[in-house]
């Protein structure tokens, strides 16, 4: 799973307010090369949540995000954005409610996002 | 101890309810096991613990039966078709052989006419997020994403299925793009409003509640946005009628144990449903006719050399979904099921 997916995941067990984000709990992230494209990096900046972005890198062990949004979009920053965004995959691990607590498991880079009879 | 149901313990839900869907609120009602039900249930279950944890783990049977059926079976379709797990669209009356090559194309011609079907062709810049409900090995999703340089998230219950659609995605450079989870198409895990074009193709036969699959096919799509169902259902039902006969509901009965249909509802339902919701600009067309060469065409690579020995190996519920196929075209013919598109437009 990459952080461009978990920007748009959100916990959906009934009565939940805090639905997004959840909070990532890694245990194996690999890295994958993706071709670097600053249009498609450009028009995602508008629809990315970013704090969510920025504590799901560290969650992944990936620091290097600037806390706040640049008003600059230097090459670097493009690039540190890039990797965050689309290189880093989550193996292993699991999605947490920061309501609940639940943790929707992550295997083989695939999330389980389904909910238990009495969570409907 | 949960009790866990066989899938055919699914089959005595009240059939007769669900197919003479007229107003939403009796869709939600009928999916209340009755009494009955609960007897049956009760003595399927014999030994194990309370009947009503046997009633309410049906709707995770279900999932559960759904997710094995796919986890078998994708590797041996994958194989022999491709990685588009729906019909192909063909001219009505074409009897000419296909060849396989004819057959994919169809599979693509079957998106394509469907996108156009939905007005979306016209509006293909508008198209940036796009959700595939019951993704299969994403072959939709990646055919879109590619056509109008979407992203598109892909939901199954497969995990196997998820996997191997995301492998395919890198495969094809196109994991920045398309990417898939394992979720439930009736609770799915994004927010409101996310999606401008909401797909599910053939996966509606699926849903054990048509009315709360629609709410959330609609609750996820964006203002503006489109909604295209392309779905097995069964005839319409005449003025009067309150479900179908006997005989053409046993024939669907067969067809469900095997495929992990737990309900059928008809075009007009979906409709009904959509309406309901105040959806615009609602669509619906009759494609049997479109479809009728594909399940002859599915046989005959089914007892191939190949196909026959890919079928021992990937086990039961293959080979049951092989012995199936020929009660997919009696229901064509006599006319009981349909393939049916309905789409769909969410208001500003």
């Amino acid at each position: 799973m990459r952080l461009i997916v978990h920007n748009m995941l959100t916990c959906n067990i009934k009565g939940v307010v805090n639905k997004f984000p959840l909070r990532i709990e890694a245990e194996k992230v690999i890295k994958k090369e993706v071709d670097f494209n600053p249009d498609f990096l450009r028009h995602m900046l508008a629809k990315i949540e970013w704090k969510a972005l920025v504590d799901g890198a560290r969650s992944m062990g990936y620091t290097e995000l600037p806390d706040q949004l640049e008003s600059e979009e230097s090459y670097s920053f493009l690039k540190k954005f890039h990797h965050a965004l689309l290189e880093l995959h989550l193996e292993e691990g699991s999605l947490v409610c920061q309501e609940t607590g639940r943790k929707f498991p992550v295997e083989k880079g695939v999330p389980n996002m389904l909910l238990h009879e009495d969570e409907v | 101890m949960k009790a866990t149901l066989a899938p055919s313990s699914l089959i005595s839900l009240p059939r007769h309810k669900v197919s003479s869907l007229r107003s939403p609120s009796l869709l939600i009602q009928s999916q209340r096991p009755s009494s009955a039900l609960m007897t049956t249930m009760k003595t399927a279950s014999r030994g194990s613990v309370a009947v009503t944890a046997a009633a309410t783990s049906s709707v995770e049977a279900l999932r559960e039966g759904i997710a094995e059926f796919y986890n078998e079976t994708s590797g041996l379709w994958e194989e022999i078709w491709g990685d588009h797990m729906h019909h192909g669209f063909y001219d009505p009356d074409s009897s000419v052989q296909l060849s396989d090559s004819g057959h994919r194309e169809a599979q693509i011609r079957m998106i394509e006419e469907s996108l156009r079907f939905a007005g979306v062709t016209e509006e293909e810049k508008k198209i940036k997020r796009v959700v595939d409900v019951g993704c299969g090995i994403g072959g939709s999703s990646r055919y879109i994403a590619s056509k109008f340089g979407a992203e598109c998230v892909g939901i199954t219950l497969s995990p196997v299925q998820a996997k191997r659609a995301n492998d395919l995605a890198a495969a094809q450079s196109l994991s920045h793009k398309v990417s898939f989870q394992v979720a439930d198409a009736l609770e799915q895990p994004f927010e409101d409003g996310m999606f401008d074009l909401v797909w599910s193709m053939e996966s509606g036969e699926h849903m054990p509640d048509k009315a709360k699959f629609v709410k959330e096919l609609v609750r996820v799509a964006a203002p503006g946005g489109r909604i295209i169902i392309v779905t097995w259902c069964h005839r319409n039902l005449s003025q009067g009628e309150e479900a179908l006969q006997p005989w053409e509901q046993n024939l669907l009965d067969r067809i469900c144990k095997t495929f992990y249909l737990p309900a059928w509802c008809s075009t007009s339902d979906y409709v009904n449903l959509l309406q309901s919701l105040s959806l615009q600009d609602i669509k619906c067309a009759d494609w049997s006719e479109n479809v009728a060469p594909f399940w002859p065409a599915v046989i005959r690579t089914a007892l191939t050399w190949k196909g026959l020995v890919s079928l021992l190996r990937s086990g039961m519920k293959s080979i049951k979904g092989a012995l199936t196929m020929p009660l997919m075209i009696e229901g064509y013919k006599k006319g009981i099921i349909k393939f049916g598109i309905i789409t769909c437009q969410k208001p500003l």
